[in-house]
């Protein structure tokens, strides 16, 4: 695998606590989702990859260079981010939203071509957002809104993309495009791109070719979705909750253990 | 050039956008009122709004005087304060991601203030407290030195208790820090020298009474400057609207963008506190009232903010000086009453909907 | 020796005087020509700044109602245009255009009057204005007697009738020291607090009322250093223990409601003198019924000594 991000011991802490411990993982190409129970500190790791959150110790390094030292508009070329709450003030339309994703390549004074446009045409179509394009943002429901949003990522045209949570307020039928969608980007022939999801859906990913286990701030797996082992620990993780069944195809299928025990 | 002026001018005319027209229209309506509020000022003077008044000043022999030194410019003046005012309301509202900030947020209001209390509070208590030749410099710096500096001085305040424009939470909180600190002074100094509140009072109401070509040329330029600036920097804040981490994530040097949108909006007001002095809610109604009747992105905000300030000024000007001529009413008295009761009806209709 | 002329006579006698007259009329007028050219009035302000006017000046602007006064008593007349919104000293001046205040002059309403002279204060934004709009702005202080003495002189020299200025001070003096020898002997040296509403400020003994009070022989409880108008911990009135309280009427009832005031032997024993607004006003604004002034205050001391207690 072609290894884009790397971290390295990473430590992260926020106030008294240690939110993450000595987290070691690298991304590439391929659809990678990381999952654990509540307050595992899977956003605070998502930033930390994204060099939004500082370290306490350890590095974060892009294509060998370290995270944080390079500059915002440098690291913005290489990776697109996702923020898992929308604080988004919504007065832009939904072109205009997806439009800023190009800021990643032109900066502040670029002038926008054809590239952009398609860019961004190419973006609102995979989320399916086009026919509401010159609709605001505070106009729109939640799940519409969710969409538009990781269309303005898409639009980045970044070859790593860190999403926190792109599926909450989505519906089944969308859940299930957007899934379809990360396959479709991370195994794509000509640009393969690394996409990352922090998901709450166990069902949505188990369906990524990689997952990442957290919890308490401290990695437990990391590996394929059909591994042994790791359904094990996924499942001992969610304290019995849920258990990992295998369905037609072989595929891993999670069952909510109502009535057991 | 032209290629950079294209990017970041506002798309008025995008076919494809609804409020596109609803901005074209507005840009029109703010021409014709500000066109409208010059000819008005024009036309009045210590007998109240009149336009016949205004063709017999014109024959007299004093119409260079009255009419070209005294009333054009302080009708200009109008404007030119609206539109720094309208203009920094603006960058303060998109950086701080909130529609109720006005530009007086990071102390600049209360060091202005607290410039101009000193200033008059020198001539009184010369030979007093202050030694003469003090007095005889600070006189010679002048009020609306005094003014700009202090405003300058309070945001500078405010930065550095912030420690830099790092954090927007910190920053605010500085500024109302330094605006209390700095306004308790300036209350100290007027308990000494009640000359001094006269004055403050007089300064912290507004007024365009005072403005000649010399501070219209300095206020043109100021306009100009910032109005660059913000075409540069308008893109910046168009990606503040999707967090603060998300705009980071998007590549901006989120610190050395929120300095320099700091020092625009600080220019813009102690430019036009320092020469009208305390005008109130322009600052707040202008991109207000723009974002509610013509949204679009802070390309068209920020100059459209500019004209609406121009034009809500220029029409209390002429109000203020119409009343109750030949008396004035300090035009900061009535931006505060027709901003605070659009306000009040605003809010109204939002809670009764 | 007849007394009675022959006719040759008289009619000498009247073309010499004509003669004389005629020659007199030449010279005076040509007197006068030169006075005007040579004596071109100079007089530097309170502020520093020096003003030269070629002549005296016909159309004046005064924006401070104890300068309107010092004006009208120097014999302005008709020459004063306009006034400021708080004159209101004479009865004649009511007439005038008022002009607001020194804040919120009025800017065109003063230069379309076109004055040659405007009479002011010290600091002021409308004033710098009028100022770079090319008038001429004497700014005066009037504080104190002091300051009273050299307003009568400039302003008189800026009228044009330069002695004027003494004789009205003299005739002040006169005022007050004929008031100060009305005023009982056994209340002389007793010590007074004159109350300026709205604080209270305390109008001490370097402040205009207070000098006055100090001509007449009384004393002050707030003394020189403290300033001229300071405003006091009502705890310090209470230690001082004046023997007389002085203010505007309104306020004296206030006053005496205060916690602890009531314990003033000022108070108990009615030792107060209250003025209605009209004289209060003219106690406290340092013009040049400062002489009519001292004279109500000695007519109340005169009151006070007459109730008989000390």
């Amino acid at each position: 695998m072609t290894v884009l991000l790397q971290a390295t011991g990473v430590r992260v802490r926020l106030g008294r606590r240690d939110v993450l411990d000595q987290v070691d993982l690298s991304v590439g190409p391929g659809w990678t989702a990381l999952v654990g129970p509540n307050g595992a500190g899977k956003s605070t790791l998502l930033r930390a990859l994204a060099g939004l959150q500082a370290l306490a110790n350890g590095r974060v390094t892009l294509g060998g260079l370290d995270l944080h030292a390079m500059r915002p508009a440098d690291r913005a070329r290489h990776l697109a981010w996702l923020a898992q709450r929308g604080d988004v003030s919504g007065e832009l339309t939904v072109r205009e939203t997806v439009e800023l994703g190009r800021i990643a390549r032109l900066g502040l004074l670029g002038t926008p071509d054809a590239g952009d446009r398609t860019a961004v045409d190419r973006a609102m179509g995979l989320t399916e957002c086009t026919p509401w394009q010159t609709r605001r943002l505070h106009d729109l429901s939640g799940g519409e809104r969710q969409r538009v949003l990781l269309a303005r990522v898409l639009a980045t045209e970044a070859p790593l993309l860190l999403l926190d949570e792109p599926t909450t307020h989505l519906d089944a039928p969308h859940q299930v495009a957007l899934a379809r969608l990360f396959r479709r980007l991370a195994h794509d022939p000509q640009q393969p791109q690394a996409v990352l999801t922090v998901l709450h859906d166990l069902p949505i990913a188990l369906q990524a070719d990689r997952l990442l286990v957290l919890e308490h701030g401290r990695l437990r797996a990391d590996g394929s979705p059909t591994d042994r082992k790791l359904q094990a620990v996924l499942a001992e993780v969610f304290e019995g909750a849920i258990r990992i069944e295998t369905g037609p195809g072989g595929r891993p299928r999670v069952a909510l253990a109502l009535d057991d025990g | 050039m032209s290629a950079s002026l294209h990017a970041a001018l506002p798309m008025i005319d995008r076919a494809d956008d609804p409020d596109a027209s609803r901005r074209r229209r507005l840009a029109v309506w703010m021409l014709v009122a500000i066109v409208i509020g010059l000819a008005a000022g024009l036309a009045t003077g210590p007998a109240g709004f009149s336009p016949s008044a205004l063709w017999t000043d014109l024959q007299g022999h004093d119409a260079t005087l009255l009419l070209g030194q005294i009333r054009a410019p302080r009708t200009l003046g109008a404007a030119l304060v609206g539109a720094l005012l309208g203009l920094s309301g603006a960058l303060a509202q998109g950086l701080f991601r909130n529609a109720l900030a006005d530009p007086y947020l990071l102390g600049s209001a209360s060091g202005a203030g607290l410039g101009v209390v000193l200033v008059l509070a020198a001539a009184s208590l010369g030979g007093g407290y202050v030694s003469l030749s003090t007095v005889v410099w600070i006189e010679r710096v002048g009020l609306v030195s005094a003014a700009f500096i202090g405003a300058l001085a309070g945001v500078a305040m405010t930065l550095s208790l912030a420690r830099g424009a790092v954090q927007t939470l910190r920053l605010l909180l500085a500024g109302v820090v330094v605006g209390v600190l700095l306004g308790a002074i300036s209350d100290l100094i007027t308990v000494a020298s009640p000359d001094a509140l006269r004055g403050k009072q007089a300064f912290m109401l507004g007024s365009t009474s005072f403005l000649g070509w010399s501070a219209l040329a300095l206020m043109a330029a100021g306009l100009a400057l910032l109005l660059a600036l913000s075409r540069r920097h308008a893109r910046a804040l168009d990606a503040l609207t999707l967090g603060e981490d998300s705009a980071v994530s998007l590549g901006l040097d989120l610190g050395r963008v929120r300095l320099v949108l700091v020092l625009m909006l600080s220019l813009g007001t102690a430019l036009a506190v320092s020469q009208a002095g305390l005008v109130a809610f322009v600052g707040l109604v202008a991109p207000h009232l723009v974002r509610r009747h013509a949204p679009g992105r802070h390309g068209w905000l920020l100059m459209a903010s500019a004209g609406m300030g121009a034009s809500l000024l220029l029409a209390a000007d002429v109000i203020s000086r119409a009343l109750v001529a030949p008396e004035e009413l300090p035009v900061g008295v009535v931006t505060a009453v027709l901003g605070g009761g659009y306000l009040f009806w605003l809010l109204r209709q939002r809670t009764s909907s | 020796m007849s007394l009675l002329p022959t006719p040759r006579r008289a009619l000498l006698l009247a073309l010499r005087m004509m003669a004389v007259l005629a020659v007199q009329a030449v010279a005076g007028m040509g007197l006068t020509a030169q006075s005007a050219l040579a004596q071109a009035i100079v007089v530097r302000d309170d502020r520093g700044t020096e003003h030269r006017l070629a002549a005296p000046p016909q159309r004046i602007v005064s924006m401070l109602p104890s300068l309107t006064e010092t004006a009208w008593v120097l014999g302005i007349g008709s020459r004063l245009v306009g006034v400021d919104r708080y004159s209101n000293w004479p009865a004649d001046i009511a007439g005038l255009p008022h002009l607001g205040g020194l804040d919120d002059a009025q800017i065109e309403a003063i230069a379309a009057l076109k004055p040659d002279l405007i009479l002011a204060s010290t600091s002021s934004r409308a004033m710098e204005r009028l100022e770079v709009l090319g008038f001429t702005v004497v700014r005066l202080k009037s504080d104190s007697h002091a300051d009273m003495r050299r307003s009568l002189d400039l302003v008189a020299r800026l009228l044009g009738t330069p002695d004027e200025g003494r004789r009205v001070w003299a005739r002040l003096m006169r005022e007050i020291d004929a008031a100060a020898a009305r005023v009982p002997p056994a209340l002389r040296g007793q010590r007074v607090y004159f109350e300026i509403g709205g604080g209270p400020y305390a109008a001490g003994a370097m402040s205009f009322v207070g000098e006055t009070l100090t001509r007449l022989g009384m004393a002050n409880i707030v003394p020189p250093d403290l300033g001229p108008f300071p405003k006091l911990n009502p705890e310090y009135v209470v230690r001082a223990k004046p023997d007389i309280v002085m203010g505007e009427q309104r306020d004296l009832a206030a006053l005496t409601q205060r916690p602890g005031w009531d314990a003033l032997v000022a108070v108990r024993d009615q030792r107060l003198c209250g003025f209605e607004s009209a004289p209060y006003e003219m106690l406290v604004r340092p013009g040049p019924r400062m002489g009519e002034a001292a004279g109500l205050l000695a007519d109340c001391l005169i009151r006070l000594g007459a109730t008989g207690r000390q």
